[in-house]
């Protein structure tokens, strides 16, 4: 087992297969049994996974649909509707082989069909990110029932990574093909593999899942059930844990100030992996277009004016940590060793803008910038005040505006703003979630959440483009570790937080958090302890 | 009889007016309220290109001329479609609706309360002007009038919650707890005894002081004299002729009343997490959603006028003077 | 003189008088005593009243709570008075022309007035601030723009009965122009009830605004009471503090401001006020 799995994350990675991707604890006998009770926080619109892809909507949908592949922490693909897959020598294609014996929850076949009617029907019509990974596709084949051929247009490395449950959820064929898709009927009653059946959703209150007793996995799922409550109200879902009437709060569901205290308690346990999948960034977006944002000696002012690990301990009460540049630690290729680095230091900054000639005026004020605060929630607008305290001791005299969640995103889409906090999901790759808003092609005005600094350089172009080309992944590395070094030293936007999730689990339960996709994940190892 | 009739007419009339002059207003806002909601939504799915965005503004109707989207939000609302609150996916009424019992519970009770307390404590000043229950109750609305009432709601929650332990903070029920049928009840109860104390002090103070100085007026008039003179006992005098002749300004108030009710649930409910339309509101304006804020505008207004045109009926009632009118 | 004598017969209004001039002068002489800005982080987050020299406790970031609320009473005072600036130039306009015109004019404004005092004022304040994006501006104006309806109906029945008057109709002979005999001979006439409302009104404001700045709809530059209140709203288990004195800050200044008007009310009118003290 060990071994195929470094087979799998090893250099080349041509060649893999595995039977199980389960963590070691999953050997022994388990119990069978148990309801395992989740908060649910917002209700999403609908259980579709391939029709949407909110935080709620995977939270529930992920443990009825499943995608052809796994992730572990470090990111390693693992198996699920796919057995095993091989990749070509040459990088092009890529051959999936499906599990046996798996059946759609209305008790029809999965096969090699379902799977290309999702990769080049439905996916791409209703779902955006699924749709750039399988244009990059010259052809999706199924050989044989339980065999899948994608064939790729150009080498793209990345590719094992779009087969997230999220990122390309297998749909039904025999329910979908030929229907309006948003429309189907069926939407109301979901129809997955995975190992729980949708039962029943009471709008406001709860959603009901149950075992499915036909499940792929031999033994698996060991809980009767899974059920999400919906409780709209913070105070009122720390209570739930703290009383021990939900057993699984998650990503935003407790406020950060509460998440130290709720995982003191004896019958609760902190984990804060299963957001790899995702790791987000937040930074401070900077409009280069206008003085003085175009010299980097005052982005560099800045990163060096703000403490992150003040931000990090008071503002995120110990979730997340400083972020050191533009690919997460959590995201394939970090290298710590290649990052410039930039202590709190005020002197520096203060040099930084002095150099630049810019003296400190009436009040000691050197620059004045405005600074749009995110609409989501209470410990943005903490942030916009710390950070408009920390740029006033180098003098810059930030103006907070705020906005609505609309106003936000089209003055960023329309370029027109001067700074702004941001933050960014990676999916995994830096292909998939980092070059979009650095590179100099994604600069579209009207899209949101391209590369709406307006910032260019050739050199980081030509590394973004051909690392994702490289089959060999010590080049793809050496790639990624000059862009990084290259980009701590421009700072295009000023990084602040590689933003962590808490999740907080009810002790009464083991294996329920044991993948990048945390929460989101089928549950199909949790049993009672 | 047909004055009665003719008068509640009339205030029908008027209150169709109000609510077309308010639906207009409401479109005139949405208009001004910047940004696009499509790319919002782009946003939340992880990816924004423009063939995604288009296909959200045209399920949205954003895409077509203004008079156009006018006349169908007109005819949405005479439909009661308020709209699509694009960050939580769902209609507008059925967010609303679903909102709608829990603060007509709570304002309900702190108006019940308010009245009850705020009436009996304003009679028993009036008939005892000057005597230290007058003082005492005086004072105590005056300063019940000049605090903030999402402060004195938090203040109480320290002291009943937090320090003495004797009522839950927040919600309206024990979660999970299996509760049904009398002992749910009791427990949405308990749940309601701070939010509905907090919301009610401020009208109970407003209501004691009006009662007050209205029974002090109208003591005054000749009819009361008269009755003394005859020598009709006092409490009957108190109740039959002062008190039903001074619930009227009070009566009157309570309608005028009802919409600053209705906006401070907003903060009642905030600071209590109670679900209703006031935490709705809160919600919407948390991450900005205009569309589902102003939905909660036009249900509001609807509500505090239908609460109007029923204090009017009252009024009729109450009032012996438009009982004989012609 | 006379006024004043009246005035300070009401011990209420006395005590009223002397707490807001307590509060203004905290107000201007905030930047003495606190010269950074209440943003400033100056020590650890969470501190107790007096511990570590912090009077009144540090708030969640480490701001120090008494520097808030001395530069909070500027803000508060400032926005309260610039809007209920802005609420009587609409109230008393609107009034004067009605009560002046009468007629079809005093129809028309007259419904445009319940119009506003139907509709739900604080959601209407809530919705106009969160969609023309919390500024000073946007703040003021929204807070004028419900708070005029009374304001109008007092100014209108003035104009009313005074417009019959002698002095009025003289002018008329005289052939002077509407607007100065509105704005010359009449407003002059009908000033004390306008004083007295409007004394109420800042009242009313400040609460209005710290309505506003609790519910995360300030201006996110200003520190005010209400935001603090706001912002410290849910750490209210760890830290009481933080959320209990500008709460008392903002209980003290309504309370002076009423007990004030009400003084005005009863030193410009003896013969009312000895009719509600019956």
């Amino acid at each position: 087992m060990a071994s195929r799995r470094q087979v799998l994350g090893s250099a080349a990675g041509l060649l893999a297969g595995a039977t199980l991707g389960l963590p070691r604890t999953a050997r022994a006998q388990q119990k069978r049994g148990g309801v395992l009770t989740a908060i649910l926080n917002p209700e999403p619109p609908l259980l579709v996974l391939g029709l949407n892809q909110q935080a709620p909507t995977q939270l529930v949908a992920g443990k009825i649909y499943q995608g052809l592949l796994r992730y572990d922490f470090d990111l390693k693909p693992l198996p699920s509707l796919a057995k095993s897959w091989t990749v070509s020598p040459d990088g092009l294609t890529y051959t999936f082989t499906l599990q046996d014996g798996v059946k759609w929850h209305d008790g029809a076949p999965f096969t090699a069909d379902d799977v290309v009617f999702s990769c080049t029907k439905f996916l791409p019509e209703v779902h955006p990110r699924a749709r750039a990974s399988f244009d990059r596709c010259e052809s999706i084949t199924a050989p044989n029932a339980s065999t899948v051929v994608f064939k790729l247009k150009d080498v793209f490395e990345p590719f094992l990574y779009a087969f997230l449950p999220a990122g390309a959820p297998m749909m039904p064929k025999h329910i979908y093909d030929g229907t309006d898709y948003r429309a189907n009927p069926k939407n109301a009653t979901p129809i997955g593999t995975g190992p729980f059946k949708f039962k029943e959703w009471v709008r406001g209150s709860h959603i009901t899942l149950v075992r499915n007793d036909d499940y792929w996995k031999p033994g698996r799922p060991f809980l009767d059930g899974v059920t999400y409550r919906v409780i709209p109200d913070a105070a009122a879902r720390a209570l739930a844990i703290e009383t021990g009437q939900v057993d699984l709060a998650q990503g935003n569901d407790v406020e950060a100030f509460d998440v130290q205290r709720l995982a003191a308690l004896p019958h609760v346990e902190l984990h804060k992996r299963g957001y790899e999948t995702v790791a987000p960034i937040s930074w401070i977006e900077i409009n280069h277009r206008t003085a003085p944002f175009g010299d980097k000696r005052f982005r560099q002012a800045m990163m060096h004016a703000i403490d992150r690990d003040f931000i990090v301990k008071n503002i995120f009460f110990g979730l997340g940590r400083p972020a050191s540049g533009p690919i997460n630690t959590a995201t394939r290729f970090h290298d710590a060793k290649a990052v410039k680095r930039y202590p709190y230091d005020l002197k520096k900054a203060e040099a930084l803008l002095e150099e630049m000639g810019l003296k400190p005026g009436a009040g000691g004020i050197r620059a004045r910038i405005k600074m749009m605060v995110l609409p989501y929630g209470e410990v943005w607008v903490r942030q916009a005040e710390y950070v408009k305290q920390a740029l006033r001791r180098v003098g810059i005299d930030v103006t907070l505006e705020s906005n609505d969640a609309g106003g936000w995103v089209k003055r960023i889409g329309d370029w027109d703003y001067e700074t702004s906090f941001d933050f960014v999901s990676q999916f995994m790759d830096p292909a998939m979630g980092v070059a979009r808003t650095y590179i100099s092609s994604n600069i579209r005005k009207g899209v949101p959440f391209t590369n709406t600094m307006g910032y260019v350089n050739k050199r980081v172009d030509e590394l973004f483009e051909q690392a994702p080309k490289q089959t060999d992944a010590a080049k793809a590395q050496a790639m990624y570790s000059e862009l990084q070094a290259i980009l701590t030293e421009e700072v295009p936007v000023v990084w602040l937080t590689e933003l962590e999730f808490p999740v907080l689990i009810n002790r009464k339960f083991r294996n329920v958090n044991i993948d990048a996709n945390g929460p989101n994940s089928e549950f199909d190892e949790a049993h009672l302890a | 009889m047909g004055g009665r009739l003719g008068f509640i007419a009339q205030r029908l009339v008027k209150a169709v007016f109000v609510i077309l002059g308010i639906i207009v207003l409401n479109f005139l806002l949405i208009r001004l309220a910047p940004g696009d909601p499509a790319l919002v939504l782009a946003g939340e799915a992880g990816a924004a290109d423009p063939k995604f965005v288009d296909d959200l503004r045209r399920e949205f109707g954003l895409d077509l001329p203004l008079w156009r989207q006018l006349l169908i939000y007109m005819q949405g609302i005479l439909s009661f479609d308020l709209g699509f609150s694009y960050r939580q996916k769902q209609p507008i009424l059925d967010l609303i609706l679903a909102r709608l019992p829990q603060t007509i519970l709570l304002t309900g009770t702190a108006l019940t309360f308010a009245i009850v307390v705020g009436v009996s404590l304003g009679a028993m000043a009036a008939r005892h002007v000057g005597s230290w229950w007058d003082s005492a109750i005086t004072t105590l609305a005056l300063l019940v009038y000049a605090m903030p009432q999402f402060w004195l709601g938090l203040m109480l929650v320290l002291l009943f919650s937090v320090q003495l332990g004797w009522l839950p903070t927040f919600g309206m029920n024990t979660i999970n707890s299996g509760f049904a049928g009398l002992e749910h009840a009791l427990d949405v109860g308990r749940h309601l005894i701070l939010p509905s104390l907090t919301l009610g002090l401020f009208f109970m103070a407003v209501y004691a002081r009006l009662t007050r100085a209205s029974m002090l007026e109208v003591a005054d008039l000749d009819f009361v004299r008269t009755g003394r003179a005859k020598g009709l006992p006092e409490g009957r005098i108190q109740r039959r002729y002062i008190l039903r002749n001074a619930l009227l300004p009070v009566v009157t108030y309570a309608g005028l009343q009802a919409g600053y009710l209705v906006g401070g649930s907003i903060l009642i409910e905030t600071v209590f997490a109670w679900p209703g339309i006031g935490r709705l509101a809160f919600e919407a304006v948390l991450v900005r959603d205009y569309n589902l804020l102003l939905g909660i505008f036009i249900v509001a207004s609807v509500l505090v006028i239908a609460f109007n045109l029923l204090t009017d009926i009252l009024y009729t009632v109450v009032d012996p003077r438009i009982e004989m009118g012609t | 003189m006379d006024f004043l004598r009246r005035f300070a017969r009401n011990k209420g209004a006395v005590v009223g008088a002397v707490v807001l001039a307590c509060v203004v002068l905290l107000a201007l002489a905030a930047p003495l005593i606190f010269p950074e800005t209440p943003w400033e982080i100056v020590g650890p987050p969470f501190r107790k009243p007096g511990e570590m020299g912090f009077l009144l406790g540090t708030d969640t970031l480490g701001r120090d709570v008494a520097a808030g609320i001395a530069h909070g009473a500027r803000v508060t005072l400032l926005l309260s008075l610039v809007s209920t600036a802005v609420a009587l130039s609409i109230g008393v306009v609107l009034g004067a022309v009605a009560g002046y015109h009468g007629g079809w004019v005093d129809d028309v404004v007259m419904r445009f007035t319940e119009f506003f005092q139907t509709i739900p004022n604080f959601i209407l304040l809530v919705v106009l601030v969160a969609i023309f994006t919390p500024s000073i501006t946007s703040i003021v104006v929204a807070i004028g723009i419900v708070s005029w309806p009374p304001l109008a109906r007092i100014v209108r029945g003035e104009f009313l009965t005074l417009r019959s008057r002698e002095f009025v109709q003289a002018a008329h002979v005289l052939g002077q122009s509407s607007p100065r005999i509105i704005f010359g001979e009449i407003l002059p006439n009908a000033l004390s009830p306008v004083i007295v409302s409007a004394s109420l009104m800042v009242a009313t404001a400040v609460l209005l605004e710290s309505a506003l700045s609790f519910l995360g709809l300030g201006d996110p530059n200003l520190m005010s009471w209400g935001y603090m209140i706001g912002a410290s709203r849910t750490v209210i288990r760890h830290a009481w503090w933080i959320s209990c004195f500008p709460g008392v800050a903002i209980a003290l200044t309504v309370l002076a401001l009423n007990l004030v008007g009400e003084g005005l009310s009863d030193a410009m009118n003896p013969r009312l006020a000895r009719k509600a003290r019956a």
